[in-house]
């Protein structure tokens, strides 16, 4: 997916919020919910959120994604447990 | 900073300002998880299989160098040092 790196803003939008599968260039699997595509790298931040609490945050650059699938779109509630990780409590009422 | 245009196909101006309002909102939340991020203990993992530790200090805009400290190597513990977001396939960290 050598094009992942060229996609326009929209269509690395639909990832938000969804669980992917990404594969990167040494041929490994990562699976998470999306939080974001950085536009500038391409980059995607994966989240897993853990049982006992609290997630852990997986970052592929870029330039190392091959692949990225869909597995199961998220509906609100991943959508606002995702965005309460990252941004502070004041925030929340101005993001949609 | 070097933010890339968007290519060719959108000459619309409703599909640029909409194109730049989910960039923006995707680079926002992008630069949130670098803060999230910072102070904490990242383990990165690099091309031909080497992995290090490293607390996380600060990146540049264009995400090109990370600035780490305590980094963690087979060679032993590096100070402070740059790491280099082409070397890097992954990053991960505990939030």
């Amino acid at each position: 997916m050598s094009e992942w790196c060229n996609m326009l803003p929209q269509e690395w939008y639909k990832y938000v919020n969804q669980e992917v599968k990404v594969t990167t260039r040494d041929k490994q699997q990562h699976e998470g919910w999306v939080f974001t595509v950085d536009p500038v790298s391409a980059s995607v931040v994966l989240v897993t959120f853990l049982e006992k609490g609290g997630a852990f945050v997986m970052v592929v650059l870029g330039h190392a994604v091959r692949d990225v699938q869909i597995l199961r779109g998220g509906d609100d509630e991943i959508a606002s447990r995702l965005r309460s990780l990252f941004m502070p409590a004041g925030c929340q009422a101005f993001t949609s | 900073t070097t933010i890339s245009a968007s290519t060719g196909s959108e000459t619309d101006a409703g599909n640029t300002e909409e194109e730049q309002r989910l960039r923006s909102e995707l680079r926002e939340r992008f630069l949130r998880n670098l803060i999230a991020m910072t102070g904490k203990q990242v383990q990165f993992k690099l091309y031909e299989k080497v992995q290090v530790q490293a607390k996380f200090g600060a990146s540049d805009i264009d995400i090109l160098n990370f600035q780490v400290s305590d980094l963690q190597t087979p060679l032993g513990v590096q100070k402070e040092a740059l790491l280099r977001c082409q070397d890097m396939i992954s990053f991960s960290f505990d939030l």
